[in-house]
């Protein structure tokens, strides 16, 4: 087993509330992988069982094929970050590295190595106390990356994060994976992982949706449909459904065309001498595929309160 | 998926012990600039109050404006002595014929310097006892007998006591060295009157009258000079006393009935003394040493913020989490956290003690009145090491505590009312309920600071630190349990 994180049938009860309830799925290295699902959906619940910090009451959460807790020098195995305001806000941002650092041996040097790759180099001597969440967010990142190890988990990196930070982020996980690291980051909202995660897990109440690559899912999402539009759409549409194709007006001039593929369906228009001014292949959003799936957990953010 | 080749970290020279833990938890405590200025505050308050104290005391203590005794304050010395010098090889012998509630017999001493070292055979009671020094150490001899001796062999002195003057029982011995002087004696304690209520105390003493009469008093070989009487009562706090210069007169008893005065009478071969003093511990003594170091009550709220702070601080933002993830081994970050604190509290202890005793004795020593002891004094070394030693283990206490309550208002709430509850009712209660606050709460860990064996000494030094001790470590080992089992 290398650099990976493995879930395998993880429960967490927190009183009557059910928090994680049968959870299992593998990290693998070389690629980022998005942690979604609404929130109190058990995603920060599951990432604090795979650091040793709550006890899973039945599953096992293993990081390399260990438990946390066996791991000698934690912060070279897997870097983590869970909440960004977690820093005192009296102690330097420098100070802060150095303490962890400290704490697995880690040479002083990382400390000003990880400042200058989060750009924090410059506040390096300020008190964390008057960081902005976005600074924060970046001493979390910070943190996690200062042992270099294989494995990463981010528990909502993107939060409170202006546009060029979201840029920043995004760029830096698809690095960060595609120098073979196992990486880990959790979101309330699909959009924000649209351009980075390679791969999906999707939990609702604890539970798993789905573990499935982003391209294979946005397929999957798009049904095969094809969006067209025609001046001449009573023609058009018996021509097609001629052919066998489901169609359906969409609009006075538009038409979604199932069944058959955009080649085809130029060819029989062109046959047929029916003119249209434009086709394309229907490309479901992820935040579309992801709202299909979550469906029946979204009823749930209705009755849910936040479990930490 | 193709396969990919796991990244491994480029860091190297990475290792766990608890030697980097300690070097983390110490980087933690140093870097939050306000954790500093309140250890620093635990000074300043422990030495202020020393400093108060100090320029108060100008005058010294007493009406009279006499000079205190010298010598320490937690003894007395002596009764009504009647004394020649004793030679070497010589010994006095007497035989007691009647005594009232005094305390009478045989003492040999240095000199008539207060705090001099002797030995007194003395009757007590029914019963001889062979007294020497100022603590509490005497030796019970046999019942019923009524004749004592003292052998001087050099600087060794040994007491004997007989039923007939014939054949002698040695009861104890000790060296005092130098010249001897030796002659019968009469001590009496004090009546003292001790009144509480809240707000403190009052302590009001009168000297007591004893007489007893002695025959057969002799000393072998006899010396030139004749009998001598030393009535000097004892008087600790330099007030005026019935024989001390300057005194205010003859002691008063109750209702203002003056007392006879102090005699020694021969009548053929029978001595009749009639004196006041004692000799032996004082234990309405004022503990100087002690006094001083009482802002180490205010310092002590300091410290036990910082210490509570230095953890719950990190379960109020989380940061409890980071600390746990950078180091899975819980119980021996809680070590880490308590050595560091510990170490620190306790470098941070002697600067307050000693500075506050020697700051306070630079003050006092510029003026007359009643001097502090010296610092290089067994106890008053135990007091300042010890005061240091209690904020150390307060501070492991109060952070013990707050790991298992995991909220800063309650653990310094609780921490600091379980030290200094006995202060704060104590001198509501009756002496004895108060004793035993002061022995089983953490708060007996202050008996540390003691000099003197006071009449209201609850527990030894010792014993009273190690009581705190033990209250740290039971806290300590639930804390340690607790934070293993619970969620982060």
């Amino acid at each position: 087993m290398e650099a990976t994180i493995e879930i395998r049938g993880l429960r967490k009860r927190y009183g009557p509330t059910v928090a994680v309830d049968g959870l299992s799925f593998t990290v693998e290295p070389g690629r980022v992988t998005g942690f979604v699902g609404p929130n109190g959906s058990g995603k920060s619940t599951t990432m604090r069982m795979v650091l040793g910090l709550d006890r899973p009451d039945a599953g096992a959460a293993l990081v390399d094929g260990r438990p946390y807790r066996e791991l000698r020098t934690p912060l070279c195995r897997v870097g983590a970050m869970l909440d960004a305001g977690a820093v005192h806000p009296g102690r330097r941002a420098r100070d802060h590295l150095l303490w962890l650092a400290h704490s697995n041996g880690l040479p002083r040097r990382r400390v000003g190595e990880v400042l200058e790759l989060v750009g924090l180099a410059g506040a390096a001597r300020r008190a964390a106390g008057g960081f902005s969440l976005g600074m924060r967010q970046r001493l979390g990142i910070a943190a996690a990356l200062l042992g270099d190890p294989p494995v990463l988990m981010f528990d909502e990196p993107v939060n409170g994060l202006d546009p060029e930070g979201v840029t920043w982020i995004r760029g830096l996980l698809r690095s960060l994976a595609a120098e073979g690291r196992a990486v880990l980051v959790s979101s309330h909202l699909m959009g924000e992982l649209e351009d980075s995660a390679d791969h999906l897990v999707v939990i609702g109440r604890g539970r798993l949706i789905a573990d499935t690559g982003v391209r294979d899912l946005l397929a999957a999402a798009s049904g095969g449909r094809v969006e067209l539009r025609t001046g001449r759409r009573r023609e058009a549409m018996t021509a097609l459904a001629h052919a066998g194709a489901t169609v359906a007006a969409t609009g006075p001039e538009t038409v979604t065309v199932t069944g058959l593929p955009s080649e085809r369906i130029i060819a029989l228009l062109t046959e047929a001498g029916v003119a249209f001014s434009g086709i394309s292949e229907h490309r479901a959003s992820l935040e579309e595929a992801y709202m299909e799936l979550t469906r029946d957990a979204a009823e749930y953010r209705a009755v849910s309160r936040e479990v930490r | 998926m193709t396969t990919v080749t796991p990244y491994r970290s480029t860091v190297s020279g990475a290792r766990d012990g608890f030697g980097a833990l300690l070097l983390a938890e110490w980087t933690k405590l140093r870097s939050v600039p306000r954790w500093g200025l309140a250890l620093l505050a635990a000074i300043v308050l422990t030495i202020g109050p020393a400093l108060l104290s100090a320029a108060n005391s100008s005058g010294g203590g007493g009406g009279g404006g006499g000079k205190p005794p010298p010598g320490p304050a937690d003894i007395q010395d002596l009764g009504y002595f009647v004394n020649r010098p004793l030679a070497d090889n010589g010994t006095v012998i007497a035989r007691i014929a009647a005594q009232d509630k005094a305390r009478s017999g045989l003492m040999a001493r240095a000199s008539l310097e207060r705090g001099s070292p002797y030995a007194a055979v003395l009757l007590v009671g029914d019963r001889v006892r062979f007294q020497s020094g100022y603590g509490d150490t005497d030796v019970a001899g046999a019942q019923g007998h009524r004749w004592v001796k003292l052998a001087r062999s050099g600087t060794s002195l040994t007491g004997f006591s007989s039923a007939d003057g014939r054949t002698w029982q040695k009861i104890g011995s000790v060296k005092v060295p130098g010249q001897t002087i030796a002659g019968p004696v009469v001590a009496v304690p004090e009546n003292v009157k001790v009144e509480r209520q809240f707000g403190g105390e009052s302590i009001s003493s009168t000297p007591t009258q004893g007489t007893a009469s002695f025959d057969h008093v002799a000393m072998t070989p006899q010396p030139p000079t004749p009998w001598r009487n030393t009535d000097r009562t004892t008087d600790p706090a330099g007030s005026g006393g019935p024989g001390a210069p300057g005194g205010a007169g003859p002691p008063e008893g109750p209702g203002g009935v003056p007392t006879p005065p102090n005699t020694a009478v021969w009548n053929g071969g029978t001595l009749t003394v009639t004196g006041t003093g004692d000799i032996g511990p004082y234990g309405f003594a004022d503990d100087r040493t002690r006094m001083v170091l009482t802002g180490v009550l205010l310092g002590l709220a300091a410290v036990v913020a910082v210490a509570a702070l230095f953890v719950t601080a990190e379960y109020r933002r989380g940061m409890i989490r980071t600390t746990l993830t950078a180091a899975p081994r819980r119980v021996r970050v809680l070590l880490a956290k308590a050595t560091v604190l510990a170490a620190v509290t306790f470098a941070v202890g002697l600067v307050a003690s000693f500075g506050a005793f020697l700051l306070a004795d630079l003050m006092i020593s510029s003026r007359p009145g009643p001097q502090l002891p010296p610092v290089t004094d067994g106890p008053v070394l135990r007091a300042l090491v010890g005061t240091a030693a209690l904020l150390a283990v307060a501070a492991v206490f109060a952070l013990a505590f707050a790991t298992i309550v995991r909220r800063s208002a309650a653990a310094i709430t609780v921490v600091l009312m379980s030290l200094l509850l006995p202060y704060i009712v104590a001198t509501g209660l009756p002496l004895s309920v108060a004793r035993w606050l002061e022995r089983l709460t953490p708060a007996a860990g202050f008996a540390i600071q003691d000099t003197v064996r006071r009449y209201d000494t609850a527990i030894s030094p010792w014993a009273g630190f190690a009581v705190l001790c033990a209250y740290a470590a039971v806290t300590l080992a639930v804390a340690a349990h607790l934070l293993r089992r619970r969620d982060a």
